[in-house]
């Protein structure tokens, strides 16, 4: 392992928003943020490894507790400058068991290893002069140190801080992990790298690897968004039958299997979108796929995300499907995503889209005799517009999330989303892909990446940068 | 490169048995032939299938495969020679009719070959094409007929329909390829064993000069090289046969010994069309199955994962152990009160200026004889005096937004050893006319909850 590598401390008041700033340089959810001050207890390292090797490495360290009785001990050695850091050394050597120094001596030890110190306050209240006990610590390291004013409310005290802060700190910027880009969060990276001659490089490699990183991030969620398309749209369930012809039970059996595995390619999707984002510890209010209440085979998901009656016939126009089978399922389709209900189905979910306008189930017999009924691959113009308007939605909402909320995620619905990605020429360039993953033929992996580029260029354009 | 890697790659990556680690580090280790995705992956499959549990996918799939290949090869090598043996039978009663030979070793096989060549163009089309004429194509359906066992482990094994076309193509041509070694053994055979007389026979009007100048054109490829395997115009003339009357021509008893020279012709025209082409067209089927091997390899579901894992760094910034959440104490239950008394001993203030204190007071209709501030830039000795002058109840102001610190803590354990009871007031900033913020007065409760001093109150 390479141990030259920068490190940083991330330190400052209890509360201010220290884990906040961690969980969102080191893109990852999993750092425990909470209300309750002293909640961090132990420090805790976050490594940037790239193929097992760090970049660099930051600290989640507690706040201060007992600052005034650590400045208190520091100042009865009268010692030069340069002596300094040795007396905070001596100082945690000699409190190392001292449960009151506990966090003092969490936050002080990867300082005195040689962390540059990322001191956080909260500049949405006012400045206080206990704060100057805890700088005054710091600066007895010496060590390289920068301030990083953060914003946990609206109200914002940052002049007198940075007043304040000047006197202690060589550089002070403003950062906000609840609403930081990524480039702001490039940026940040940036300037902590200043602290120090040395940290300019790994840290610029950092810089480059976070970008690529990024890359690979929307790459990876077109890639996975095709799929989801892909799949569900050539997707055939089977059912076998005891008779030759099926009896009511057994179609809409078979419609329900068909619907539920659809859902289920939505939810392993968007668990893999997570992934991708690191957001695996994200909540949701609903189950995964609800869409606060939104099921994939609602009217609502329909009305929000669907296209409107003029919109699918003009878009089988183009794509050439305008066969009088076409037409029906068409109106009969958007008909019924508008409101109009059909009876006689188990459930009520499956109502609005109406399992015969969703696809054919066919009974089949050449099996040796064995009898089976088949639906899919989706016939249903609407359901790809449906199915993809959610699965961009959810990505971008996830991509866009800060990794530092830790608050219920709500995918609040909005139906001018659409408005947002969708454009007539899109919509003509997707259908012609809808209807070859709908012809149940194998596709070339260069078609699915000619669909994986449109998918990119919608993802580029809502993620914010 | 075969069939087997193939079905092994499937495997582990059905069985994800590699992790992306692993592949990672092979990436890094193979990272001079990133170039070539193929052999990459091939490399890959050569490092882990040791991984596979036995018998694996691949073995169980070959061994099927080869069986059934094997089976039919042998069948149709023996219906190849039974065929052979079928059309030289010979009676002694009316010679044996070229024609049907010929039919059989040059009609049947340039046909099958351009129907084959058809199919080959077509392998890129998604459906098959062509391919159900083959024998090859029924080795497929009659794995329905394995034993349930091993139809369970290879039914969810899907060949990719490129690669199983290909598969078909290749197979098919092999199984010509035997069939018509049969046939020329057969041919061989017969022409051992018995001493047959071979004549042409048609209803059509066919000339001996017409039917010569047809089989010359089917022997161009061998007329130069070995002019004695092509039958002469006189040959031709003399071995014409006609069923009417069921006699054979005068000319042609007389001429028996030279009926049979045909043998030659018909063991070239063998060698040649059912052969030597056909063994050409099952070279190309083995070059159209590596190139869609090699494409079924790159196309295989998970293998663009694998590649990406392979050559793309991993990029981590997670903890190997994350920190253990802390758990809420319920134990107590802070205690808090809604209306402050009119007067107290002392009021205090946490890092609060004297003028904030006083106002704090008048703002409350509060009466106190002493007001003093603690924390903040105080010295731990002033704050220690401070709190051993204090006795009967205390008012302390704190800053509502500022999170209670042990050093703030230990000041009220001195504090509550010399006093009676204290009250702790949380309020806001000057801004929010300092009134505290519902949630912030609740993490003032739940520390005092933590801490359990009875003598301290909060002022909800």
């Amino acid at each position: 392992m390479n141990e030259i590598h920068p490190k940083f401390a991330v330190v400052g008041h209890p509360n201010k928003g220290k884990s906040s700033i961690v969980s969102t340089l080191a893109f990852d959810d999993s750092v425990y943020i909470s209300s309750i001050p002293g909640s961090t207890q132990k420090k805790q390292s976050f490594p940037l490894k790239v193929d097992g090797n760090i970049l660099y490495e930051l600290f989640d360290t507690p706040g201060f507790q007992r600052a005034r009785r650590v400045l208190a001990w520091l100042q009865k050695h009268n010692v030069s400058a340069d002596k300094r850091a040795d007396v905070v050394r001596n100082f945690i050597e000699i409190h190392r068991d001292d449960e009151r120094f506990n966090d003092e001596v969490e936050l002080l030890e990867p300082i005195m290893a040689g962390a540059g110190i990322i001191y956080v306050v909260d500049a949405s209240k006012p400045y206080s002069e206990e704060y100057e006990a805890q700088m005054e610590v710091l600066r007895w390291t010496g060590q390289p140190s920068m301030a990083l004013i953060n914003h946990i409310s609206e109200s914002d005290y940052s002049q007198e801080w940075k007043r304040a802060l000047g006197h202690y700190f060589k550089m002070v910027r403003t950062f906000n992990p609840m609403k930081a880009t990524f480039r702001q969060h490039l940026l940040l990276l940036e300037s902590i790298a200043q602290m120090k001659e040395e940290w300019v490089a790994p840290v610029g490699e950092s810089i480059k690897l976070f970008k690529q990183y990024h890359e690979q991030m929307f790459e990876r969620s077109a890639r996975n968004i095709t799929q989801l398309l892909y799949k569900s749209l050539s997707y055939k369930e089977q059912l076998s039958i005891a008779q030759e012809d099926a009896i009511q039970e057994e179609r809409e059996s078979i419609a329900l299997n068909y619907q539920m595995h659809l859902r289920s390619l939505e939810e392993t999707s968007q668990k893999e979108i997570k992934k991708i984002w690191n957001h695996q510890h994200l909540q949701t209010d609903q189950a995964l796929l609800r869409f606060k209440g939104t099921d994939l085979f609602s009217k609502e998901s329909a009305s929000i995300f669907g296209l409107t009656r003029k919109e699918l016939l003009v878009t089988a126009a183009t794509g050439g499907a305008m066969t009088g089978a076409g037409i029906d399922i068409i109106l009969g389709g958007s008909t019924l995503l508008l409101g109009s209900a059909i009876g006689a189905l188990v459930g009520g979910t499956g109502a609005f889209f109406g399992f015969n306008e969703l696809s054919e189930v066919k009974v089949l017999g050449q099996n040796l005799g064995k009898h089976y009924l088949e639906m899919g691959p989706m016939e249903n113009k609407n359901f790809p517009y449906i199915l993809l308007g959610r699965a961009i939605y959810h990505a971008t909402t996830v991509a866009n999330r800060s990794h530092a909320l830790r608050e219920v995620a709500t995918f609040s619905m909005d139906s001018t989303f659409k408005e947002k990605w969708l454009n007539e020429a899109l919509r003509k360039s997707l259908e012609q892909q809808h209807n070859a993953f709908r012809s149940g033929k194998e596709i070339e992996p260069k078609e699915l990446a000619k669909y994986e580029v449109l998918i990119r260029e919608v993802l580029n354009h809502l993620v914010v940068k | 490169m075969n069939l087997k890697t193939y079905v092994e790659f499937y495997e582990l990556l059905e069985r994800n048995k590699v992790s992306r680690e692993e592949n990672r580090t092979f990436g890094l280790a193979t990272e001079a032939i990133s170039f070539s995705p193929f052999k990459q992956i091939v490399q890959w499959v050569e490092q882990y299938k040791s991984r596979l549990e036995q018998p694996s996918l691949s073995e169980k799939f070959s061994s099927y495969l080869y069986g059934i290949t094997f089976t039919l090869v042998i069948g149709s090598f023996f219906l190849g020679l039974f065929s052979g043996v079928g059309l030289l039978s010979y009676s002694g009663h009316e010679p044996v009719n070229v024609i049907y030979f010929i039919a059989m070793v040059v009609l049947l096989p340039l046909t099958t070959m351009t129907f084959t060549l058809i199919t080959m163009f077509k392998t890129h089309s998604t459906q098959p094409f062509l391919v159900h004429l083959s024998p090859a194509f029924w080795m497929e359906k009659l794995l329905q007929f394995l034993p349930r066992k091993l139809e369970v482990s290879v039914e969810n094994f899907k060949v990719n329909p490129l690669l199983a076309q290909w598969l078909i193509i290749k197979r098919s041509q092999l199984l010509a390829l035997v069939f018509s070694l049969g046939l020329l053994l057969a041919l061989l055979g017969m022409v051992v064993t018995k001493d047959i007389a071979f004549a042409w026979s048609t209803t059509l009007q066919v000339s001996p000069q017409e039917f010569h100048s047809l089989v010359y054109s089917l022997a161009f490829a061998w007329r130069e090289l070995f002019p004695w395997a092509v039958p002469s115009v006189e040959l031709i003339e003399q071995s014409q046969y006609f069923r009417l009357g069921e006699k054979l021509n005068v000319q042609m008893v007389d001429n028996a010994s030279k009926l049979g020279e045909w043998w030659k012709f018909l063991a070239f025209a063998t060698l040649f069309y059912a052969l030597l082409l056909r063994f050409m067209v099952w070279l190309l089927s083995l070059w159209g199955f590596r190139y869609a091997l090699l494409k079924s390899f790159l196309s295989l579901e998970g293998s663009a994962k694998l590649l990406r894992e392979m050559n793309e760094p991993i990029i981590t910034t997670t903890p190997k152990q994350l920190n253990s959440i802390p758990t809420e104490s319920h134990i107590q239950t802070s205690q808090s009160e809604d209306v402050l008394s009119s007067s107290y001993s002392k009021t205090l203030g946490w890092s609060l200026t004297l003028e904030e204190l006083h106002l704090l007071n008048d703002s409350m209709g509060v009466e106190s004889t002493e007001v003093f501030e603690v924390g903040g830039n105080n010295s731990l000795e002033q704050d220690t005096q401070v709190a051993s002058h204090a006795k009967g109840e205390v008012l302390f102001y704190v800053k509502s937004w500022e999170p209670p610190t042990m050093d703030f803590v230990d000041f009220i354990e001195e504090l509550t050893e010399v006093t009676s009871r204290v009250t702790l007031v949380p309020v806001g900033t000057v801004e929010e006319q300092y009134l505290a913020k519902p949630h912030e007065i609740e993490m003032w409760g739940k520390k005092l909850q933590l801490m359990g001093n009875r003598k301290v109150w909060l002022k909800r």
